[in-house]
C-alpha cells in the first residue's frame, strides 16, 4: 500500500463520518462544522488526484464563502441544541438519496479502487513539481499546471461551456441586483406601511389560531368551487 | 560573494544530503526532510512573532510617546520571554457553559491556518516550502479559513461580546477578501502565473538586466491590496472584530493563557504574511541589489510591516457601516474598473514579441509599457480620490445640517417649555 492509497483511505473516513455526523447531531452548529470537515475532505481528494487549483477553489468557495453563510444562519436561529434531526418529509429524502445513490454507481461502475496517481509522482519522489530556470542556477520555477489552461480555454470557447460561464454570470447579477433590493434603504413612509401590512397580516394568523381549524376547511372548499 | 547570497539554501541541501546519506534514499528520508522544513518554516513564522511584538511595542509608544515595555533586560529586549513564560504559567480558564470542543479547538485552528500561509514563501531562490504554481490563489484560500475559526472562537465561549465580535467578522474579512483577489488578479496577469517565484522572477526580470516591482506598474492595486489587507486581518484601525472599547475584546474576551497567546500569534502572524505578501507581490520579494536576497525580503516585510504600526499608533478605529461602504461601494468598483483598464492595456501594448506575433498589437519596450500602465493606474487612483473626496463632503455638510436642525428644535422646545 503506497502512502497515496493510506491518504486516500484517511480521507475518506473524515469525509464520510464528518458528512454522516451533519445529518445525525442534533446541535445546529456542530452540524455546520462537520459539514467543513466534509468539505476539507473532499478538497483533500482534490489534491491527491493532483487538481491543487481545484482543490484552493474548494477550499475558498465551500469552505470560506458558504460554510461561513450556514453557520451565519445557525447563529441567528433561535434554537440551536437539541432539535431532531428529522421531519415530516424523511421518507421522500431518503427515497431521492438512495435513487441518486444507485444512478451514481451505475454511472461509475464497474467500480475501481485503482487511484489516478502516475506512479513516477509518488509521495517519495520531491523533485517532481520543479524545473530550474534556464540561466539562473538554483532557481526554481513550477512546471505550468496544464490543467489550469485547460479549464481557461474550456470556459472561453463558447462551443464547451462558455455559454453555461456567460449564464452563471447572468444569474449571480440577478441574485447580486436582488440582494441590493431587498437591503435597501427604504422612506419612513414605507417601513410604516410594511409595519402595518405585516401586524394585519400577524392579526389575521391570530384570529385564524383561535377560532380552530374548521374555518380554513370551509375556505379551501369554498375556493375550490371557482 | 556567492557563499553569503546562497547561504539558506546550501544549509538546507546540506542537511538533506547529511539524511539521504545516513537514511539512504527512501519515504523514511523523505518524511524527515518535510518534517525539518516544516519546522524551519514554523520557526521563521514564530520568530518573527516574537520580535515583531517586542518592536511593535516599542514602535508604537514611540509614536504615542510613551516609553513602552522596559523592565525585561536593557530595552525590554527579554519582554517576548517574559510575555510567553507569564501565558503558560496563567490559569487556563473555560466557561463553564463553553462549547467545550468548539471552544478549545478554535485557538489552534487559528494558528495553524496562519502558519500555513508561509509555506509557498520563496525567501530566497530556491528557498521555499513549496513552489505551488497556485501560490498566491492558496494564499487567499487560507486565509479564508480563519474566518471560521474566529466564528468558532465567537460561538464556542457563549458570550455575548464574543458573539458581536464574530458577527463583526463576517462582515469584514468576507467583504474584504473581494478586493484583495481583485488586487491581486492585475499582478497574476501580468506574470501569467500564479506561482510567488514567477511572480518575484518577473519583476526582477522586467527590462532585462534590472528589475521593476509591480508597485510602480500597478500603483492602485499595490495601494488597494495593502489596506484590503490590513482589514482582512483584522488591525488597526479596521480592529472591529476586538474594539475593546465596544465589546470588551470582541471574540478572544473569554480566552486565558495560552490560548489567547495561541490567538495573539494567528494574528501576528496574518499581518506578518500581508507584510511578507505584499513584498512579495507589489515590492519584488527577494530581489534586490548587494544584500544577498533572504535580507531584502526581511527588510522589506519589515519595511510594510512599519506602516501597519505606523497606521495602528496614529488612526482611530473607523465604524462599522463606514468599513462596509468603503469596501463595496469604492474598493470593489474601484478594483473591477482598474482591473479591466490592466486588461485592456495589456492586450493592446505588447512587449513581449512572441505575444505580439501571435495577438497582435503595438509592440513597445517593457519600460515604456511599464510607464503607460503606471501612469494610467496612477490617474485612476487621483480620479477615484477626486470623486470620493468630493461625495464624502457633501454627505458630511448633509449630516451637519440635519444635526444643526435637530439642535435649534431641540433649544426651541427648551425655550417653549421654561
Amino acid at each position: 500500500m503506497t502512502v497515496a492509497q493510506i491518504v486516500f483511505i484517511l480521507l475518506t473516513i473524515v469525509g464520510l463520518g464528518a458528512a454522516f455526523l451533519v445529518v445525525t447531531t442534533r446541535n445546529l452548529f456542530h452540524a455546520a462544522l462537520y459539514l467543513i470537515a466534509s468539505f476539507f475532505a473532499v478538497s483533500g481528494f482534490y489534491v491527491l488526484l493532483e487538481a491543487g487549483f481545484f482543490a484552493a477553489a474548494q477550499f475558498l468557495v465551500y469552505i470560506g464563502a458558504i460554510s461561513i453563510l450556514f453557520i451565519f444562519a445557525t447563529m441567528l436561529t433561535r434554537t440551536v441544541r437539541g432539535m431532531v434531526p428529522r421531519n415530516s418529509q424523511w421518507q421522500a429524502a431518503l427515497f431521492i438519496a438512495v435513487v441518486l445513490f444507485i444512478a451514481m454507481v451505475a454511472m461509475f461502475s464497474p467500480i475501481s479502487f485503482s487511484l489516478p496517481i502516475r506512479p513516477d509522482r509518488t509521495f517519495g519522489g520531491v523533485e517532481w513539481q520543479f524545473a530550474e530556470i534556464p540561466g539562473k542556477p538554483g532557481v526554481l520555477r513550477s512546471v505550468p499546471d496544464s490543467s489550469i489552461l485547460d479549464f481557461g480555454r474550456a470556459l472561453a470557447d463558447l462551443n464547451q461551456y462558455g455559454i453555461a460561464l456567460l449564464l452563471s454570470g447572468v444569474l449571480l447579477l440577478i441574485g447580486m441586483i436582488g440582494a441590493i433590493w431587498v437591503a435597501r434603504e427604504r422612506k419612513p413612509r414605507e417601513i410604516l406601511a410594511e409595519r402595518a401590512r405585516m401586524a394585519a397580516e400577524e392579526a389575521a394568523e391570530a384570529a385564524r389560531q383561535s377560532v380552530g381549524a374548521k374555518i380554513p376547511d370551509v375556505v379551501v372548499a369554498h375556493d375550490s368551487h371557482h | 560573494m556567492d557563499i553569503i547570497n546562497n547561504l539558506v539554501k546550501n544549509l538546507g541541501d546540506g542537511i538533506a544530503a547529511g539524511i539521504y546519506g545516513a537514511l539512504g534514499q527512501g519515504i523514511a528520508a523523505d518524511i524527515l526532510i518535510m518534517v525539518i522544513a516544516a519546522i524551519a518554516v514554523f520557526a521563521v513564522a514564530s520568530g518573527g512573532f516574537a520580535g515583531l511584538t517586542y518592536a511593535e511595542r516599542k514602535i508604537v509608544a514611540r509614536i504615542q510617546d510613551r516609553v513602552g515595555p522596559n523592565q525585561a533586560g536593557p530595552y525590554g529586549i527579554l519582554q517576548p520571554i517574559a510575555d510567553a513564560v507569564k501565558l503558560f504559567t496563567k490559569e487556563d480558564t473555560t466557561p463553564a457553559e463553553a462549547d467545550f470542543w468548539v471552544y478549545h479547538l478554535a485557538p489552534i485552528i487559528v494558528a495553524v491556518f496562519a502558519t500555513l500561509t508561509f509555506t509557498v514563501v520563496p525567501f530566497a531562490p530556491g528557498v521555499v516550502g513549496t513552489n505551488l504554481n497556485i501560490g498566491a490563489f492558496y494564499i487567499i484560500a487560507i486565509g479564508s479559513a480563519s474566518t471560521i475559526a474566529i466564528l468558532m472562537a465567537g460561538w464556542g465561549s457563549n458570550n455575548k461580546y464574543s458573539l458581536l465580535g464574530a458577527f463583526r467578522t463576517v462582515a469584514q474579512l468576507v467583504g474584504y477578501e473581494v478586493p484583495m483577489l481583485l488586487n491581486m488578479l492585475p499582478v497574476i496577469m501580468l506574470t501569467g502565473s500564479m506561482s510567488l517565484v514567477d511572480i518575484i522572477e518577473r519583476q526582477a526580470g522586467w527590462n532585462g538586466s534590472w528589475g521593476l516591482p509591480f508597485i510602480v506598474i500597478l500603483p492602485l492595486s499595490g495601494l488597494a491590496f495593502l489596506i484590503s489587507g490590513i482589514a482582512e486581518t483584522g488591525r488597526s484601525p479596521f480592529d472591529l472584530l476586538e474594539a475593546e472599547s465596544e465589546i470588551v475584546a470582541g471574540f478572544h474576551v473569554e480566552y486565558s493563557g495560552m490560548k489567547f497567546g495561541l490567538i495573539m500569534m494567528g494574528e501576528y502572524m496574518n499581518a506578518l504574511g500581508v507584510a511578507v505578501m505584499f513584498s512579495v507581490l507589489f515590492l519584488g520579494g527577494y530581489a534586490g541589489p548587494i544584500l544577498p536576497p533572504y535580507l531584502w525580503l526581511v527588510l522589506k516585510a519589515f519595511g510594510v510591516f512599519l506602516v501597519l504600526m505606523w497606521l495602528r499608533g496614529t488612526l482611530p478605529r473607523v465604524r462599522i457601516d463606514q468599513l462596509l461602504n468603503m469596501n463595496w461601494k469604492f474598493f470593489v468598483p474601484l478594483s473591477v474598473v482598474n482591473l479591466i483598464l490592466v486588461m485592456i492595456l495589456g492586450k493592446v501594448f505588447v512587449s513581449d514579441p512572441a505575444l505580439f506575433k501571435a495577438n497582435g498589437g503595438i509592440l513597445i519596450q517593457p519600460l515604456a509599457q511599464a510607464l503607460i500602465m503606471g501612469a494610467s493606474s496612477f490617474a485612476l487612483l487621483m480620479i477615484a480620490l477626486a470623486i470620493v473626496t468630493r461625495r464624502v463632503r457633501k454627505d458630511r455638510m448633509a449630516e451637519a445640517a440635519i444635526l444643526l436642525q435637530r439642535r435649534e428644535t431641540n433649544q426651541q422646545i427648551a425655550a417653549s417649555v421654561h
